[in-house]
């Protein structure tokens, strides 16, 4: 068992490995053809072997029959010798002798190794005479037969009578001592002859003849060399009569091998046929393992596929038994439309699932299906759920049995419809419903065929045609438009239709067409032709229609096609709204609101509304263009108008201000500018009221009113007080200046008058007297001082012109001179050359006089005086700057002295407290100002302002 | 009666001379000082202090001086007035008769009253009395 086990694993390795299987095979083939060859190889050698041994000893033989014949031949010859050892009749005996023995060619008698009788003479006379035994070529040979006293064959050599040819000397002893030789001589040609070579098979041995040269002990050969000696391909044997070898020699020592070459190249190929065939063989059973392994896969695949399909498949299926009707197999859909789980649904049939309404029908067909009636079947079902809901469903059923065969089961396909048989319950609830719309809608509605008026068109090239020239063509061919109009067709109309069209029937309506022929039909119908030939689907106008009573009608038509229809026009709803009363209304409020706008284009403001929240303007009236130049479109078009051309500088807080009323709720009135189209400034006064819908302001109304008049004469009016407020000021100053300056002095005259009066001695009296007039002097000089001063303010012989300011500037150094040398002073002037003031002379060389004096007196002592003047444009003033580095002044303390009469900041005795006042009042008569600005021990800096 | 250490601070030369007549008709003083402006007052109050000299019992003030007025030697002399022990009585005496150098002399406690120039001896009198 375990063997066989074995074995067929050895088979199926095999099997399973075609080449190595096939490679095996051929080597264990080739194997046997190279035993098979190499025995072969032997048995030829052999027989070859054989052959040639044969060949040679019969050679051998021949050649040691005519030696022995030699033999005798030589005893014979030397029984010639008589006692006293002198041939006899050798001649004779020669010559039979000869005739004998055809392979002699000659005989010799050599009486101690002298040649002294041959036979025949003839041809052999050279060796007459030779001494052998003294030749050294011959002697050895001769002395080695004597030494054996036997015949021995001398040669082959070269024979002194000419020719090859072997010697054989036989040694002759006459009363036991050495006589001579008797000698045969036998040619080789002879020799050979007998031999029987030439009986040789010539082309496959050749025959050679060799003896070891006595005198070189060197192997000679006599016979012409005809090939390789060297390997082993021929037979020898020896000869010991004349001490030769004699060869066979194979002329071709390869052709065994020649022989053997065909048959084992023929093996080789065949054992690699062999294994060719062995391996195509055994290659075949893997081919097609693998192809049944290929085609298990695809099964699987397929099986997988099928399976998925069936159990993913998005329509139940369900393979039946034809016959009980009991669910085999079912997928996933199939269960889950039932709500029955697999192993449920198994113990089931699908009677019992069945709706019992529908179980006939589906009975009578799987009987038709079990007869072979019909192969299969389609129908729409229902089937009741395990919830005990009842849905349809669509099931196709097909039989598993062959044609004319016995019914096993059948595959039901089952798809759920209840959705579609749902929604076509819709439809259907739902057209009704349409149609009740249809006919119990408020509007009349005409369903109209159009196709005939499109082909009309489409005839007359009007299709897509411009618009323009689609008017223009129906306006020169009226009776085309009736045409047009008596190609609709009327399907249907509705309740209110006829209501209002009121035709006894409907019937009746849809032939009379022309009763929507009004008076201005055609300026309408133009325009719904043109629709139509643009392919406009809806169309909106305005026409007229006239009535059953004859009176016309205002309508607003609504043309609409059909869905599905727009190319042919075969269904149309035409929609007619009676809106004669309200077009009249429309006319009437219409004109109303013209009456407003007229009446509130007379108001002398901006009428305008708003909305609150995006105070975007929804209206403004015509008066725009007189008080700003700008028109109401140009406002209203805009959103951001009323913003954008808010005078800048009032354009945050009117908006801010805007934002907070509209937010309360609360009206309001305020003025601010606007910027006008001529980009002048209009001052305007904006009442607000604003319109408040459950609690939120929606809309806001006002009227702007122009009052830059008003602002203008306000403003005026304000500068006046402020003037008359200022000069008030300057006075009530100027009269508390003087009211303070006199009553210093005349409280001093008071009370040297009562001094005086108590006075005791007249020494005193005297005393006050001079005192006394010492107050009247600085009294009458504070007199000189005021009256100077009001002379200033009231402007009396002020004269101003145009004067040149360098040029004072000279005069005023000119006239300190003095200090400044005294004090050495460096003034730096920086204005222009030849810069001309409008003032008056006195007053500028006052001034000038008066700031520098100053600025010289109030130098610092530890600095040398400098004064910087200067000349510049500052906010459209001219200003004269004055600069120095004295001593500066307080003017945190001081600010509201420094410009007051009689108010000094030191113990200078020079400071009297009048130059800066007097200065102050001259640059304001000539209306500029002068300003100050200092700091305590770094300099000071006046600067006048000039107009 | 102790007589009583008079200062006048006035920048006016002829009413200097003026008072100290007045002063020594009065002959309720022992002694008089006159001070051009507030600053010399007030560094010759400060001074006094220091070296504990006698200190005056009545300031006859004047309100328009250089270097420093009236206002100014009243912010002054408060700064000075916690080293002072005894009673100062300081009287403003101006030619002035705005109502609101008036007005403002009143908001100062250490002003004891309001004189318009002329001055006369009853005046003096009347102060000197006016403990």
């Amino acid at each position: 068992m375990e063997s066989k086990n074995k074995w067929s694993n050895l088979i199926s390795w095999f099997l399973t490995r075609p080449k190595i299987a096939g490679l095996i095979v051929s080597l264990v083939l080739c194997s046997v053809v190279i035993f098979v060859a190499f025995q072969r190889y032997q048995i030829l050698k052999e027989n070859k072997n054989n052959e040639m041994d044969t060949i040679l000893s019969g050679v051998h033989q021949n050649i040691g029959q005519s030696l022995k014949n030699c033999y005798a031949t030589t005893l014979t010859l030397a029984l010639t010798i008589n006692d006293e050892g002198k041939p006899q009749n050798f001649d004779e005996i020669a010559k039979q002798l000869l005739a004998s023995n055809n392979s002699i060619n000659s005989v010799q008698l050599v009486p101690n190794g002298i040649i002294s009788y041959v036979y025949p003479m003839q041809g052999n006379e050279a060796a007459m005479g030779l001494n052998i035994l003294k030749s050294k070529k011959l002697r050895k040979e001769a002395l080695q037969s004597i030494a054996n006293k036997k015949m021995y064959f001398a040669g082959p050599f070269q024979l002194k009578q000419g020719g090859e040819g072997i010697v054989g000397r036989f040694p002759v002893y006459h009363k036991d001592k050495f006589w001579g030789f008797s000698a045969v001589i036998i040619r080789l040609e002879t020799l050979l002859k007998t031999s029987g070579i030439h009986a040789i098979d010539k082309s496959k041995y050749y025959f050679q003849l060799s003896k070891i040269n006595p005198n070189t002990s060197k192997e000679e050969f006599f016979l012409p060399m005809k090939g390789n000696f060297s390997q082993k391909n021929y037979v020898s044997e020896y000869i010991p009569d004349g001490n030769w070898k004699i060869y066979l020699i194979s002329k071709n020592p390869n052709d065994v091998y020649t022989h053997l070459m065909a048959p084992t190249i023929l093996g080789f190929i065949l054992a690699l046929c062999f294994g060719v065939f062995i391996v195509l063989i055994f290659k075949k059973p893997a081919e097609l393992q693998l192809l049944v392994n290929e085609q298990a896969t695809k099964l699987i695949n397929s099986e997988i596929k099928f399976k998925t399909i069936f159990d993913q498949a998005s329509v139940g299926i369900a393979r039946i038994d034809s016959y009980s009707g009991y669910f085999m197999e079912v997928n996933k859909k199939h269960s889950d439309l039932l709500g029955y789980s697999l192993e449920e649904i198994k113990n089931k049939n699908f009677q019992s699932v069945t709706h019992p309404d529908d179980l006939d029908d589906d009975l009578a067909n799987l009987g038709k299906l079990r007869r072979g009636e019909i192969r299969e079947y389609s129908m729409e079902k229902r089937y009741i759920t395990k919830l005990g809901k009842v849905i349809w469903i669509n099931l196709t059923v097909s039989p598993m049995w062959e044609i004319n065969k016995q019914a096993t089961t059948h595959i039901a396909i089952v798809e759920d419809i209840s959705a579609i048989k749902e929604s076509e319950e819709l439809l259907k609830k739902s057209e009704v419903r349409f149609k009740s719309l249809f006919d119990d809608s408020p509007l009349a509605l005409w369903e109209e065929d159009y196709s005939a008026v499109k082909n009309y068109l489409f005839e007359l090239n009007l299709i897509n045609e411009e618009p323009e020239i689609v008017t223009a063509f129906l306006e020169s061919h009226p009776e085309i438009i009736q045409k047009c109009f008596s190609l609709i067709k009327v399907l249907n109309v509705n309740n209110q239709c006829l209501i209002q069209y009121a035709p006894k029937t409907k019937l009746q309506h849809l032939s009379s067409t022309d009763i929507i022929l009004g008076k201005d039909i055609p300026h309408y119908f133009i325009k719904h032709l043109g629709a139509i030939c643009q392919g406009n689907n809806h169309l909106n106008i305005d026409a007229n229609i006239k009535n059953p009573k004859g009176e016309i009608r205002d309508i607003h038509l609504i043309y609409s096609v059909v869905k599905g229809y727009e190319d042919t026009l075969e269904r149309v709803i035409i929609a007619t709204e009676d809106i004669t009363e309200r077009k009249s209304a429309e006319k009437t409020a219409l004109k109303t609101q013209q009456k407003i706008e007229s009446l509130i284009n007379t108001v002398d403001g901006i009428v305008w509304e708003c909305d609150a929240e995006t105070l975007n303007f929804s209206f403004i009236s015509e008066k725009v263009k007189d008080i700003l130049g700008y028109t109401p479109e140009q406002w209203t078009s805009s959103p951001s108008f009323w913003k954008d051309h808010i005078h800048p500088d009032d354009t945050s807080w009117v908006q801010n201000y805007c934002r907070t009323k509209v937010d309360a709720n609360s009206n309001h009135d305020f003025e601010y500018r606007m910027i006008a189209k001529n980009g002048s400034s209009v001052w305007l006064r904006d009442i607000v009221n604003i319109v408040v819908e459950t609690g939120t302001a929606t809309s806001m109304r006002g009227i702007m009113i122009d009052i830059t008049k008003t602002k203008e004469a306000e403003k005026e009016l304000n500068n006046s007080f402020n003037l008359v407020t200022e000069q008030n000021q300057r006075l009530l100053n100027f009269s508390y200046i003087v009211s303070h300056n006199l009553r210093s002095h005349t409280s001093n005259i008071a009370s040297i008058v009562n001094l005086i009066e108590i006075s005791e001695t007249d020494e005193e009296r005297n005393e006050m007297v001079q005192l006394l007039k010492t107050v009247s002097d600085s009294l009458n000089e504070t007199m000189v001082h005021l009256n100077e001063v009001i002379n200033i303010r009231t402007n009396i012989g002020l004269v101003s012109e145009s004067i040149n300011l360098q040029q004072y500037i000279d005069t005023a150094q000119n006239v300190l001179t003095e200090q400044i040398i005294l004090n050495d002073v460096s003034i730096t002037t920086i204005i222009p050359k030849n810069i001309t003031v409008n003032y008056n002379p006195a007053y500028l060389e006052s001034i000038l006089y008066n700031i520098i004096s100053n600025s010289i007196r109030y130098r610092h002592p530890q600095r040398k005086p400098e004064i910087s003047i200067q000349w510049f444009l500052e906010n459209d003033m001219n200003v004269l700057q004055i600069s120095d580095n004295g001593v500066g002044i307080d003017l945190v303390k001081n600010a509201d002295k420094i410009f007051g009469m009689y108010k000094t900041f030191s113990n200078n005795p020079d400071s009297k407290g009048i130059g800066l006042f007097i200065t102050k009042n001259q640059i304001e008569a000539m209306g500029g100002t002068i300003t100050v600005e200092s700091e305590p021990n770094m300099g000071t800096t006046f600067k006048i302002y000039i107009q | 009666m102790r007589k009583k250490n008079i200062w006048v601070i006035d920048d006016d030369p002829i009413y200097q001379i003026l008072i100290d007549k007045i002063i020594n008709r009065s002959g309720k003083f022992s002694s008089f000082s006159s001070f051009k402006n507030g600053k010399d007052a007030i560094d010759s109050l400060a001074n006094s202090l220091k070296k504990k000299d006698s200190l005056p019992d009545l300031i006859l003030l004047d309100i328009n001086m250089p270097v420093m007025n009236g206002w100014e030697f009243m912010d002054a002399f408060s700064l000075l007035k916690p080293e002072i022990s005894n009673q100062i009585n300081i009287y403003i005496v101006s030619s002035s008769i705005a109502a609101e150098d008036k007005n403002k002399s009143k908001t100062y406690s250490e002003i004891l009253g309001y004189l318009s120039k002329p001055v006369s001896i009853n005046d003096l009198l009347l102060i000197a009395s006016n403990d």
